[in-house]
């Protein structure tokens, strides 16, 4: 029960009806929720009352939109960020791995009949993984620094990018192009083509060509143009009209080259240039100096005598 | 009270032990529930002997080691949840990956007495690549129960232990 104050008595001597004005006039002590003796004494408690109804009025809002906002989130979430749907793409069995990467190096001519484009990420996420490793080794061999970072950040970064970046560009441009390949299929082929660029990284650096590039453009050109081809003929059977061919099948081999092309030197041609340098080192013909100083001082010491 | 933790000390002695043994011998047939108790203490032993024998050599990479242990258990985690049904717990691949981790201690403990840039040291290095990979790969299927996807398992736990061991040689 409200506990009144000492002019009650006098209101409800004098009139029934309390004017809820005169309420925050004074401090009636009453366990209202609402403190309303706090307001002005000059008539604004109505502005106190309103103002406080407006803050009740905006924090409920703002809560009902969290909450909405919240459970929309949490919606999204447990329907695209859940990895399970992932889970079909794993399932594959060795033999058919193996296929397919054989398969990766054997292009068909491009005809009316669509070219199968599988959707799987076991085998392209073995095949970048395999890149990454290969460039630690050679990253490891050439005794390559990287100034602000590691070298396995450096090789995930690459790999990385290059694989979903591309994956991302080509993805659009078919869409543009209305090619009939999902990203799936994108992602899967272009993780496949990187095996061509594992088996040159690999040989490049396993065999060093000191004198001239010869021997890398030759696996560049075999290995990296068979598993380019076969990435074209599949985008060409799933596109229809020249002019998208031409977009997507340039676009696809010319990324596709210039990345092995980069990989090479960015980080093989320090094999090189290292044993370059170590071949013509001047330390080495120290001792035909030596001697040649020596020569000259007898010389001279017999001809002052 | 004394008497339970000594019980509990002995079953995790006997634990290591038995794990030991498993990667030692990857040709016995592991047992399905071996990985049931996942226990981390063995692999920190092994990674520290690991970073100890490399420091004998004049490297010291223990920074290294937890990196590539980190990211390798990242990955492997992340794969065999896509391909088994049952799914894997992170302290399971952790425990495995680093109890699978003893050839290569045993590699780079043979580093300090001979070079592994020559022809012996590249074929060490590979027997114990593929001696981890087999081993862990093998502790895996058997947890998992996915005994054809075995060579599917073993070449990712090959890679990983092949990066270990590019830190061993170069």
């Amino acid at each position: 029960m409200a506990d009144r104050g000492q002019s009650w008595p006098t209101q409800q001597d004098e009139s029934a009806i309390i004017d809820l004005g005169d309420v925050n006039d004074r401090d009636d002590g009453s366990d209202y929720e609402t403190d309303m003796s706090r307001g002005p004494t000059d008539g604004s408690g109505k502005g106190s009352l309103e103002e406080d109804v407006r803050k009740r009025l905006t924090d409920n809002v703002t809560q009902m939109v969290w909450n909405a906002g919240t459970q929309q989130a949490k919606r999204a979430w447990s329907l695209y960020g859940n990895i399970d749907i992932l889970r079909p793409y794993f399932n594959v069995e060795p033999h058919e791995v193996r296929t397919r990467l054989l398969q990766s190096f054997l292009p068909r001519m491009p005809s009316s009949e669509k070219q199968r484009a599988y959707r799987e990420l076991y085998g392209p996420l073995m095949v970048v993984f395999t890149l990454i490793a290969l460039l630690l080794f050679q990253m490891k061999a050439a005794e390559h620094k990287v100034e602000e970072g590691t070298l396995m950040g450096t090789a995930f970064g690459v790999c990385f990018t290059y694989w979903w970046g591309t994956a991302a560009l080509m993805w659009f441009l078919s869409y543009v192009c209305n090619a009939h390949i999902t990203s799936i299929q994108l992602l899967s082929l272009l993780g496949y083509g990187l095996a061509g660029h594992c088996v040159v990284i690999l040989l490049g650096t396993l065999i060093h060509t000191s004198h001239d590039h010869l021997f890398f453009y030759l696996l560049w050109a075999v290995f990296g143009g068979l598993s380019t081809l076969k990435m074209v003929g599949v985008i060409l059977s799933r596109t229809h009209g020249k002019s998208q061919r031409l977009i997507l099948s340039c676009t696809i081999a010319a990324i596709h080259l210039l990345f092995l092309l980069y990989l090479h030197f960015a980080y093989h041609q320090i094999v090189e240039d290292l044993s370059r340098v170590l071949d013509s080192d001047p330390v080495v013909k120290q001792p035909e100096v030596v001697n040649n100083v020596r020569t000259v001082s007898k010389d001279r010491a017999n001809k002052t005598h | 009270m004394l008497a339970l933790c000594t019980i509990w000390q002995v079953k995790c002695l006997d634990v290591k032990r038995h794990q030991t043994l498993a990667v030692l011998n990857p040709f016995k047939a592991a047992e399905h529930d071996m990985m049931q108790d996942t226990d981390l203490a063995g692999p920190l032993v092994f990674c520290l002997a690991f970073g100890g024998s490399l420091m004998l050599c004049g490297k010291l990479q223990f920074g290294y080691i937890y990196g590539i242990g980190v990211v390798g258990c990242m990955a492997m985690y992340f794969l065999l949840n896509m391909m088994s049904l049952t799914g894997v717990s992170v302290g399971c691949v952790v425990s495995v990956l680093g109890y699978c981790l003893l050839p290569m201690v045993i590699l780079s403990s043979s580093a300090v007495l001979l070079s592994l840039k020559g022809m012996i040291g590249i074929v060490l290095t590979v027997l114990a690549v593929v001696w981890c990979s087999f081993s862990s790969s093998k502790l895996f299927v058997s947890a998992l129960s996915m005994e054809n996807q075995q060579p599917l398992v073993a070449y990712p736990c090959g890679l990983v232990y092949g990066v270990f061991a590019l830190l061993t040689v170069f």
